[in-house]
């Protein structure tokens, strides 16, 4: 009982509570802006207060991270640029509502559904952690290939309009995310012996391209258009909203927390699966997906947010990161004396239970930051497109730059900018590029694990999906959301049911 | 906070101010980390840095710089002013650039400023593997050829030297090596069973083996390690390793050849003093590191030994892309 009072130690000092706060409110803005990232600005941070005690470092970094996942869906929302990879999905709908002149709106419930995302991520961590991570430990290389060919099958969801682009699209994304030396064998691939090409394109510039720069472009074409008046009435959604959304909302918030705490997958790969089990779960939206479904906010949001939880359960039980964020935490705990591993829990609860209470107080900050301001945001998207566009290509240009400090990124941001714009111009979606990029190594990597541990025999490889149980449910998965985007099931669908019914 | 955090941040950015220098350092130094944040290297870099800028008297800005095993980083520094503000601060990967075809540069354009520490290998197994130590490892392989699962990182890393290392010293084991980004990724799936055995630095896996979640096999070094003293060593398993032992990955600090001389004293003083700093040692002591903390020819001479080693060992064992001769590295004791 006397270490469960641990997670109240943010509270009886008010120097923790403020680095909290401060660490929050500052991530909600490093979130915000693409190329600054949660991960480099705790990496900083590790220097910064290197000489500070243990506690209030951890607090800051705690608030920063919370902070910053939410963040990430502001300038997703207002300017269609996805602050972060984890709020790509929330794009797709967010930006859309603020065209209609929704975004306070939109920023409420995101602010919401993210906070509650983050709790139950937490509760888990709290309740729950040692199951988990055991489970996310029983993984094998062919469960992450299996992972991963579920998420690709995500092109279908994410691809409005022609299937076929998006496949293009998709396996365009996988290609750019093989380019450079292999990492595990050093081989070079797509890289024409130029040495540029060596180290692979930057999935950031690609994203803040594709999605900044080519929007900028777009908007070029009606300069002079009237923007949209915003609403900004309703900013905190009622009750009956919340209610509406709460069994979705648990659902993806689970689906966050498993994938956080999976080692090696992360709050993009959660958001966009979560957002795809919306998609397939919600029979009929008040409007469409793409075009401003609340249910298309509500899925990401929660799911980003809980797999922060998720991704410190590896971390507290194992010493095992769940993500580059915790990877970074535990060098942090390393240069403060501790040793974070299995003993961790065992040796110093204080300490798990101390970062419990860090995380369930950034999340009610962020809640907090989150709802205030929001009608100066918005108003970001009232301003005339002459200098809204300017303003774009400048954060993105900043973006591209800060994530290397390397001018040869912002080269290639802007290259996908404009070929991004060209793919808009023909129809090709742009969401399924960036699941392709995401999940090219996920996929690549753990399919060579998994056949080379198999002596590279198909057999044995498929032998092993059958005996064990994980793996089995996952094949069964894909095999099944597969079969049901293929036209051959709607045809059978419509004869084995269609003839029942009429 | 944000407003210093912001400083950073632009400081990152805006690093190569004009200088007109009188004394050292008359501005922000730049450290270039080869490894991502978070990482061995990382951390011990951030540790010992924050003492050494006391001793200085100036501010080094660090920032991690990733990517081709660390070569873009070197290239980076390679491609700097030789004045002494900007430092690479690396592990011992450039040492074999060459000849894995991965670069036309390594430390031999570098002066080293500080050698700080050096890892121990040691071999470690799933809790469930059917064998408690490294003879009984030897005779399962024996038993059962391509079945035993080894973790790699990729050829030049840790994994392919020690296993280059065996290979010479026991003869061809018939293993599946799998291979994993790195060695933190490798330990995960040895401990979800993905792997059956891996040869990792003794402070990555020093807390899952005080968990009891991994068993240790062999050290592999040519005295008992103060932090394992019971597990067994590789020169008493077979007493051919002290050909190769002691052996490790190391960190050090350096800068670009052609820097001046009074620089290269004070950044050398400075790191010296930084090394000695208690809780540093500790740090290392905890991690599993071997402080070594040398400078001038004796980091000179180390490098030379290692890289001469290194290099052959793994030509023998057919992984280079190139000859050690090409490059004028020549067989240890010739």
């Amino acid at each position: 009982m006397e270490t469960l009072l641990a997670i109240l130690t943010v509270f009886t000092q008010p120097q923790l509570l403020m680095l909290v706060g401060v660490g929050t409110f500052a991530g909600i803005y490093i979130g915000a802006i693409p190329g600054l990232s949660v991960t480099m600005a705790v990496s900083i941070l590790i220097s910064f207060t290197f000489s500070w005690e243990v506690l209030p470092a951890i607090s800051l970094m705690v608030g920063i991270y919370m902070g910053g996942v939410y963040g990430g869906s502001r300038t997703a929302i207002l300017l269609n640029i996805p602050g972060a990879p984890s709020a790509i999905a929330t794009a797709m709908d967010g930006y859309p509502m603020a065209q209609k002149g929704a975004a306070g709106e939109a920023i409420g419930v995101t602010t919401v559904m993210s906070f509650f995302g983050g709790l139950i991520g937490i509760l888990v961590l709290a309740l729950a952690a040692p199951f988990v991570s055991e489970f996310a430990l029983t993984f094998q290389p062919r469960d992450y290939m299996l992972l991963a060919v579920l998420g690709i099958l995500l092109v279908g969801s994410l691809s409005s309009g022609s299937l076929v682009k998006g496949i293009f699209a998709g396996a365009f994304g996988i290609a750019i995310g093989a380019v450079g030396r292999d990492p595990l064998t050093f081989a070079e691939r797509f890289t024409f012996d130029f040495k540029i090409m060596e180290g692979g394109i930057s999935f950031i510039a690609v994203m803040i391209g594709m999605f900044g720069v080519s929007e900028a472009l777009q908007q070029l074409q009606n300069v002079n258009m009237k923007s949209v008046r915003q609403k900004i009435d309703r900013i905190v959604p009622s009750f009956g909203t919340i209610r509406k959304y709460l069994p979705l909302s648990l659902q993806t918030s689970s689906i966050g927390v498993i994938i956080g705490a999976l080692p090696g997958t992360g709050g993009d790969i959660a958001a966009l699966m979560a957002y795809d089990h919306a998609k397939r779960v919600t029979k009929e939206p008040d409007v469409p997906f793409g075009e401003g479904a609340m249910e298309g906010l509500v899925a990401p949001e929660t799911a980003n947010n809980a797999a922060v939880g998720g991704a410190f359960i590896p971390m507290m039980t194992l010493g095992i990161p769940g993500d580059a964020v915790t990877a970074i935490m535990i060098g942090a705990l390393f240069i403060h004396g501790l040793n974070p591993g299995p003993m961790l829990m065992i040796d110093q609860p204080d300490m798990f239970w101390f970062i419990v209470g860090a995380l369930l107080t950034a999340n009610v900050f962020m809640l907090i930051f989150g709802l205030t301001g929001i009608r100066i945001f918005t108003k970001i998207v009232e301003m005339p497109r002459s200098i809204i566009i300017p303003l774009i290509l400048l954060l993105s240009i900043v973006g591209a730059y800060a994530v290397n400090n390397s001018i040869t990124d912002v080269y290639w941001m802007l290259g996908f900018g404009v070929f991004g714009y060209f793919m808009r111009h023909y129809g090709y979606p742009l969401g399924p590029v960036i699941l392709g990029v995401i999940l090219s190594r996920l996929l690549d990597d753990n399919w060579r694990r998994a056949i080379i541990s198999e002596r590279e025999d198909l057999g044995r490889f498929f032998e092993g999906i059958v005996t064990s149980p994980l793996s089995l449910v996952l094949f069964v998965s894909v095999i099944m959301i597969f079969v049901s985007q293929t036209p051959l099931w709607t045809a059978m669908k419509n004869r084995l049911f269609g003839r029942a019914t009429t | 906070m944000s407003r210093k955090l912001m400083g950073a941040v632009v400081a990152l950015g805006l690093s190569a101010t004009v200088a007109t220098a009188q004394d050292y350092p008359a501005k922000e130094i730049q450290g270039i980390i080869q490894w991502g944040a978070g990482g061995s290297t990382d951390t011990v870099m951030r540790s010992v840095t924050p003492h050494a800028e006391d001793a200085l008297g100036g501010t080094v800005v660090m920032q991690n710089m990733t990517g081709a095993v660390g070569a873009i980083a070197l290239n980076y520094v390679v491609d700097a002013e030789a004045d002494g503000y900007t430092l690479l601060m690396g592990a011992e990967n450039p040492m074999l650039y060459k000849i894995m075809g991965l670069g036309d540069e390594d430390y031999s354009a570098f002066t080293p400023i500080n050698l700080l520490a050096r890892g121990t290998p040691l071999l470690v197994a799933n809790v469930d593997a059917p064998f408690d130590d490294y003879a009984g490892m030897l005779a399962y392989i024996a038993e059962n050829p391509g079945e035993l699962k080894m973790g790699a990182t990729g050829p030049g890393g840790l994994p392919s030297v020690i296993t280059a290392m065996m290979n010479t010293v026991e003869g061809e084991l018939d293993v599946i090596a799998v291979p994993y980004d790195g060695d933190g990724p490798a330990l995960t799936a040895l401990q979800g069973g993905a792997i059956d055995v891996m040869p990792a630095v003794l402070g990555a896996a020093i807390e899952g083996v005080r968990a009891g979640n991994m068993k240790p096999l062999l050290v592999f070094d040519t005295e008992p390690n103060a932090t394992l003293p019971d597990v067994q060593i590789a020169t008493d398993a077979n007493a051919n390793y002290a050909t190769y032992l002691p052996w490790g990955p190391f960190f050090g600090v350096f800068v670009k050849n052609g820097t001046p001389d009074d620089v290269v004293e004070a950044l050398t003083a400075a790191y010296a003093t930084a090394a000695e700093n208690e809780e540093f040692v500790s740090l290392m002591d905890g991690r599993g590191f071997t402080m070594m903390n040398i400078s001038g020819d004796e980091a000179t001479e180390f490098l030379t030994k290692w890289q001469q080693g290194t290099a052959w060992l793994l030509d023998d064992a057919g992984l280079t892309q190139a000859s050690p001769e090409e490059f004028g590295i020549a067989r240890p004791g010739e």
